[in-house]
């Protein structure tokens, strides 16, 4: 190519690209969320809907909750073909895709979201309230279903942010318990667990005077730390979603445990880079205390017996006053499409919730179901399972403390307030036996608060 | 008569010239068709896969892209990042990484190249080995060195402990080497005194570990083109050991360690994957390169806007430190 037509030709592709660029597809648009009554004037017959439901669960999970799907397909009376699709291996996955195909313009009609990202998928006006589909009288709750669930998992994705919107519905839930080897526990001279924070920390670091041992497993987690603020009857956010609340006296009391367990030598952190690093070592007899999600149980149950085996249980966080749990678990959120789409959408989610399904995902996962008349089958269940049997009794007991669950921040922009937590709250006071707990509190909240106001719906 | 049968001629002349002049434009304009067509495929995947995504970072530059499509805010997300004292840590930390890896890979890729240059027994099998970490998995090396350093668990704190030593915390400690040292000798530095944090100072050894024999290689290459007879003069002259190494192989190398300097520095400014991996820019920001920092801003912030922003400004540092090094080394480097 001669030189004077190289100018050109720059021309010509800095103009296609520039054109390329403005062509880029926007979030897709529709009707706002409509009354229960409105929802009730939809008629689906005939309407021959499909919907895509994109989750984070391995092959086999999938595969039943195609399964349940199937029956679905089989059985609605208005011809919807619901599928499921692995978005990701985790929660986070999912998010990013979704961050992707919000951003093209495709989106699923259904996936799985914790609060905070169904309120960031909100504020770009892409997921719906599903406050009108739950109300209709035609295809909403009814009374006796409303009863059964539990009205914590409920009330979980209401969402201050948004007016109290219901930008998501659930279909399975999880609690942050305590993980104890009882056998240590009991040579310790303890016959219970600690139910008093002063306990914890006394009997933690007793059982890391042993060599290569130590009481408690520290995580790179925010939620570790809203667990413990919560178990102390503080909050991460204020109730009204407006500020991050989480530098008053539970978070500096949490926090400032935390450092003096580090200082003392009495928590092991388990390094960002190794997943399940708290497991492995609880199993191994090497860790007396894991704060973990009770999702898990299973595969405790698991590595504990692999490793050789000795007696485990659960209880919840020791507690400053009454019984506050931290609430885990991603809902369903739907996406904006047309009001059959989103109604088929709505159908679907509630078909999972039914206590058939949520029995069959619970005993399959070991998260919670999501109503309290499914404990008895899947205890059964559990207990049927030679694998997961040891953790049973365990399990049984989440069902008491289902309702003292708590959510961590619900808002959009929450995503960062955990980074904001491990960088500048966590790793800073293991790190620095002499930091100022309350100056890193307050520093952190500010900052937390300016990302509130960030990502606040405009 | 004569006269027509000039202008007969002429008119003939000026026929066969148009003729010859359409057949040379037509043959031009197939040439040109041709040569567009073989280069169309090329160009499409360039504006496709390079000028379209340059332009449009550019572009997303320029608003505050959130999730969807923003509002146009000019250089604002510039203008911020120039404020933002995270950027510039991060930055700081990125030099730090790189002032402290390049000497240390090139210095060390130097002399395995000269060793393994020697007529040495094994050496196809000492080469492979040193390749051997370029070519992992970055993942799974990484993973790897990060259990090595885990303070509870790790080889390398049982190798110490055996030793009668202390365990470090490499990856978890945000305190600088400097202060480490003195602490076990009970000073207490002042934090401008510290040093790079050992977490950083850890990802440089798996750093080094990895590109020490890639570089190597390219010495290695390098070595082989400095004629022998050069080495075969100097050795008659009298020269030997290190004035052969400082006169010839060093000079005549240079063309080869320009190269090395150049894409190492590049390099670390890019760096990612292995950060990632084992310390997720932690902890606390100990290990925040610009790239980590960048990937934070877009990933867990939804800022995508200022996160290009931050990336082009990221690429015209390294612009800047190619053309600087251009500037001061080009003159150096002896290619003949």
């Amino acid at each position: 190519m001669q030189l004077r037509t190289l100018p050109r030709v720059l021309v010509l592709l800095l103009v296609l690209a520039l054109a390329l660029t403005a062509c880029q597809p926007t979030a897709p648009k529709g009707p706002d969320a409509e009354g229960g009554s409105e929802i009730d004037a939809i008629d689906l017959t005939g309407k021959n809907i499909e919907v895509v439901l994109w989750h984070n669960r391995s092959q086999s999970d999938q595969d039943l909750l195609q399964e349940m799907l199937d029956e679905f397909n089989a059985s609605n009376p208005y011809g919807i073909t619901a599928r499921a699709e692995i978005g990701g291996a985790s929660y986070n996955d999912v998010y990013n895709k979704i961050n992707a195909a919000i951003q093209g313009g495709t989106p699923p009609n259904i996936a799985v979201a914790y609060q905070n990202q169904a309120a960031l998928y909100r504020s770009q006006d892409a997921v719906i309230d599903l406050t009108p589909y739950i109300n209709s009288t035609k295809y909403g709750l009814s009374a006796e279903d409303r009863a059964d669930y539990f009205q914590a998992f409920l009330d979980s994705d209401a969402n201050p942010q948004f007016q109290g919107e219901v930008l998501g519905f659930p279909t399975q839930r999880s609690l942050e318990v305590m993980y104890y080897n009882q056998d240590w526990l009991t040579e310790l001279g303890y016959d219970a667990p600690p139910t008093t924070w002063e306990e914890f920390e006394e009997i933690a670091c007793k059982a890391a005077q042993e060599d290569d041992k130590a009481g408690w497993a520290l995580l790179h987690e925010a939620s570790n730390f809203a667990s413990q603020v919560f178990a102390r009857g503080g909050r991460i956010l204020s109730e009204d979603g407006t500020r991050y609340v989480f530098n008053e006296q539970a978070g500096q009391d949490a926090l400032a445990m935390i450092q003096r367990m580090a200082a003392n030598k009495c928590l092991v952190e388990i390094p960002v880079s190794e997943r399940y690093g708290e497991q492995n070592r609880f199993a191994n007899g090497d860790i007396l205390f894991v704060f973990a999600s009770s999702s898990g149980m299973n595969y405790y149950a698991d590595a504990v017996a692999k490793a050789g085996g000795f007696k485990w249980a659960v209880a919840p966080l020791p507690q400053s006053g009454e019984l506050h749990m931290n609430l885990y678990g991603a809902s369903m959120s739907v996406f904006k499409t047309t009001p059959e789409q989103q109604l088929a959408s709505w159908l679907v989610i509630k078909f999972l919730g039914e206590k058939e399904q949520t029995t069959r995902w619970a005993a399959k996962t070991g998260y919670l179901p999501v109503r309290a008349s499914a404990k008895d089958d899947v205890i059964a269940a559990l207990k049927a399972n030679e694998k997961w049997a040891s953790a049973a009794d365990s399990y049984a007991m989440l069902f008491d403390w289902a309702n003292a669950g708590m959510v961590e921040s619900p808002v959009a922009g929450y995503d960062g307030v955990r980074a904001l937590i491990d960088t500048d709250l966590i790793s800073k006071v293991i790190n620095d036996p002499n930091a100022d707990v309350k100056a890193l509190l307050d520093a952190a909240v500010v900052k937390a608060d300016e990302i509130l106001k960030e990502n606040a719906p405009q | 008569m004569a006269l027509k049968v000039r202008a007969d001629r002429w008119f003939g002349r000026l026929r066969s010239f148009r003729e010859l002049s359409t057949v040379r434009q037509r043959r031009r304009l197939n040439t040109l068709l041709l040569g567009y067509g073989l280069l169309a495929p090329a160009v499409i995947l360039l504006i496709v896969f390079e000028f379209y995504p340059l332009f449009s970072g550019f572009w997303i530059s320029l608003t505050n892209w959130r999730l969807a499509k923003g509002d146009y805010i000019g250089f604002a997300n510039y203008a911020r990042a120039l404020s933002d004292p995270g950027f510039w840590k991060a930055l700081g930390i990125t030099f730090t990484y790189s002032i402290i890896s390049v000497p240390l890979q090139l210095g060390i890729a130097l002399l395995l190249a000269y060793l393994l240059f020697q007529k040495i027994h094994a050496m196809s099998f000492f080469r492979m080995l040193y390749f051997m970490p370029y070519v992992t998995s970055t993942v799974a090396s990484a993973a790897i060195w990060a259990y090595l350093f885990s303070p509870d668990i790790g080889p390398i704190n049982r190798l110490l402990q055996s030793m009668g030593l202390e365990g470090l915390r490499w990856l978890s400690e945000t305190r600088g080497i400097f202060q480490i040292m003195a602490a076990r000798v009970g000073v207490d530095l002042p934090a401008a005194l510290a040093g790079p944090s050992l977490a950083l100072i850890s990802l440089i050894i798996y750093t080094t570990w990895v590109f020490v024999g890639y570089d190597t290689v390219l010495f290695l290459s390098g070595l082989s083109n400095i004629p022998a007879e050069l080495y075969d003069a100097a050795k008659v002259d009298g020269a030997s050991g290190w004035k052969l190494f400082r006169h010839i192989t060093f000079p005549l190398l240079s063309p080869t360690t320009f190269f090395v300097v150049l894409i190492t520095i590049i390099g670390t400014f890019k760096a990612f994957n292995h950060i990632y991996i084992m310390t997720r820019g932690g902890p606390g920001d100990a290990t925040t390169t610009a790239s980590i920092y960048i990937f934070n801003q877009m990933v867990t912030y939804n800022r995508y806007g200022y996160s290009a922003a931050l990336s082009f400004l990221t690429f015209m540092v390294i612009l800047l430190l190619t053309i600087l090094q251009n500037k001061i080394a080009g003159n150096r480097v002896v290619y003949d």
